[in-house]
């Protein structure tokens, strides 16, 4: 189909919005320099920890995610628009208000924080698992959404004729459901993970900025921007290409937008 | 003791399902009715996606669904083996897989069914590289596999190829104790494969016993629609087929070897002379009977097709019809369908 030109105009707009800032930072990168920069401990450091963070927030997001997408697309009970709307919440608020929410429920002090260190001896705040914990908040949202639309989009004829084969429920959710489900799951993760690698705000305000234990790679680029831009140059590359080389072998099988084929 | 006993009311979309229904072991019932009188929901009533408002049901004598007693049965724990108008076959399972879904089946069962019903070529395949005759084979496989007390099967031959019908019917008559029901809204195939039919109208059961019972006294004008149809056994070959009594007729759509012939009687057009333009089947017949039938009248033809017409009390009187009287029969070939036999 052809695009009416001012659709087309604004459409090269939008492209132009997104591409500009990232040619901005390539043209400023300073390449003749980067090996060197690049092989710092504070650049290698926030990377590894960054990844780290990133990829069990991701897990742990598919773990706590699935069931509750699950569970809010086929199982009816009174307030599911209530704890939709409550699990869509830290997509909406404001990261460094989750980040003091959660302070305030898992801090030392906090409602449940002081429970889990008096009883596991568990400290989460200024912790990597505290950063995990501000990571999985902002990034379930992304998850849960994908999840579920996929799994209200899709009949549940398959399990019921799976049912009347003599499958008990657990047995249809393995051999039916999630095998369907995969595609969705894995756009889902992938979503999830980006929000996680990105995680700013919650993560500051609740897990602090350690380096080496809490300080990612966001932390680490806008701590880097006062002190040495040069370094935070060649920190917002190395974000820059994690998040292309995961994003693009997924885009066609894993992102919404093109489906594949059945 | 019954296979389903149900004497009970469901409730779907608009349709209030209020039915007594009685099936032995070993018994095959048709279930003919028209488009939106409640078939498929009544299926759904015993696999348990549907349960009953009130009432009771028994499957093999055990109390399945009691609404006032707080019964219910899930589905996974019924007798019940169901294969569904779209079949619904697992998509990201083989064929093999798909068989063997059921945690009752065996890999021997499994192994069994595939090659009776000639599917063992495609164990390896998934669903969507099957034709809708394999299709269909494939879920009544996975249906049996489980092996079902009763068998439901919702329009299991609707436009399905000569084969793949032989194979099922075959695989279908060695039932042993399992009760079937069957969903159709095609006579022959009652008449040809079901001990009893059930004619389910509006949601209720409007008539139920063989399909001679029906044929002398249809209760409904669906029945009498039902057990007016003209059968004649014939041979096929292409575009024509021949009857017992050596007469040819034109068909819309070729078939091969034996087969009956379903012709309407309101398919059937009565003319005082030989009529000219489309028809490609005419002949001179002898009226013997008139029967009203509801609104209409049927006609008793005999000549070289003996054949019922049915047509309005006004065309009677504009044709002077009268047993003894002679007239011209016309039936188009598009009417006209064969059947394998």
């Amino acid at each position: 189909m052809r695009a009416p030109r001012p659709v087309l105009a604004t459409a090269t707009l939008g492209v132009g919005f997104i591409a500009l800032p990232v040619v901005g930072l390539l043209q400023r990168t300073p390449w003749s320099s980067l090996d060197d920069l690049l092989s710092r401990e504070s650049v290698i450091r926030p990377l590894l920890l960054s990844l780290l963070v990133s990829v069990i927030a991701a897990l742990v997001t598919v773990l706590l995610g699935t069931p509750l997408a699950w569970t809010l697309a086929r199982v009816d009970m009174p307030g599911r628009r209530i704890i939709r709307a409550l699990i869509l919440l830290p997509m909406v608020l404001p990261p460094v208000v989750g980040g003091t929410a959660l302070l305030f429920a898992l801090g030392r002090r906090g409602l449940v924080g002081q429970w889990l260190e008096r009883w596991f001896g568990l400290t989460l705040p200024f912790t990597t698992a505290g950063a995990v914990v501000a990571a999985v908040f902002v990034s379930l949202p992304f998850y849960v959404i994908a999840v579920e639309t996929a799994l209200e989009s899709s009949t549940d004829d398959l399990e019921q004729m799976a049912g009347t084969l003599g499958a008990e429920p657990m047995r249809v959710l393995r051999r039916i459901t999630l095998p369907r489900l995969l595609p969705a799951m894995g756009a889902g993760m992938a979503l999830a993970w980006a929000r996680a690698l990105g995680e700013f705000g919650a993560t500051i305000t609740f897990a602090g900025n350690l380096p080496g234990r809490t300080q990612t790679l966001p932390l680490a680029t806008f701590l880097a921007l006062e002190s040495d831009p040069e370094e935070a140059l060649a920190l917002s590359l190395v974000m820059l290409v994690v998040s292309l080389a995961v994003l693009i072998p997924m885009r066609d099988r894993w992102l919404p937008g093109r489906r594949p084929e059945q | 003791m019954s296979a389903i006993h149900l004497a009970g009311t469901a409730h779907t979309g608009d349709l209030e399902l209020e039915v007594g229904l009685s099936v032995e072991p070993g018994e095959t019932v048709a279930l003919l009715g028209p488009n939106g009188a409640g078939k498929t929901s009544l299926l759904r009533v015993l696999t348990g996606l549907l349960p009953l408002s009130s009432g009771h049901l028994n499957l093999s004598n055990h109390a399945t669904d009691i609404p006032e007693a707080g019964v219910f049965v899930e589905p996974h724990r019924r007798p019940i083996g169901w294969v569904p108008q779209d079949r619904l076959l697992f998509p990201h399972l083989t064929v093999r897989q798909n068989v063997g879904f059921s945690p009752r089946s065996t890999p021997e069962r499994v192994g069994q069914l595939l090659e009776s019903l000639s599917i063992s070529d495609l164990a390896a395949k998934r669903p969507d590289e099957c034709s809708g005759g394999q299709a269909q084979r494939v879920a009544l496989a996975r249906a049996i596999a489980a092996e079902p007390e009763i068998l439901l099967l919702d329009e299991p031959s609707a436009a399905l190829d000569i084969d793949s019908k032989h194979l099922i019917n075959s695989l279908l008559e060695d039932h042993g104790d399992r009760a079937t029901l069957l969903v159709t809204h095609d006579p022959v195939e009652a008449a040809t494969m079901a001990d009893r039919i059930v004619i389910l109208e509006n949601g209720r059961v409007t008539q139920s016993g063989n399909l001679a019972d029906v044929r002398t006294r249809p209760l409904t004008r669906y029945a009498a629609s039902l057990a007016g149809l003209n059968t004649i056994a014939a041979r096929a070959t292409g575009n024509t087929a021949t009857t017992e009594d050596g007469v040819v007729v034109v068909l819309g759509e070729p078939a091969s070897g034996p087969v009956q012939l379903v012709v309407p009687p309101v398919a059937v057009a009565l003319h005082r002379s030989a009529p000219d333009g489309s028809p490609r089947n005419v002949w001179e017949a002898t009226v013997t009977e008139l029967q009203p039938a509801f609104d209409r009248v049927r006609v008793v033809l005999t000549g070289p097709l003996p054949i019922v017409a049915e047509v309005t009390p006004a065309s009677v009187d504009a044709l002077s019809l009268a047993p003894g009287v002679t007239v011209w029969a016309a039936v188009k070939a598009t009417e006209i369908s064969a059947h394998p036999a």
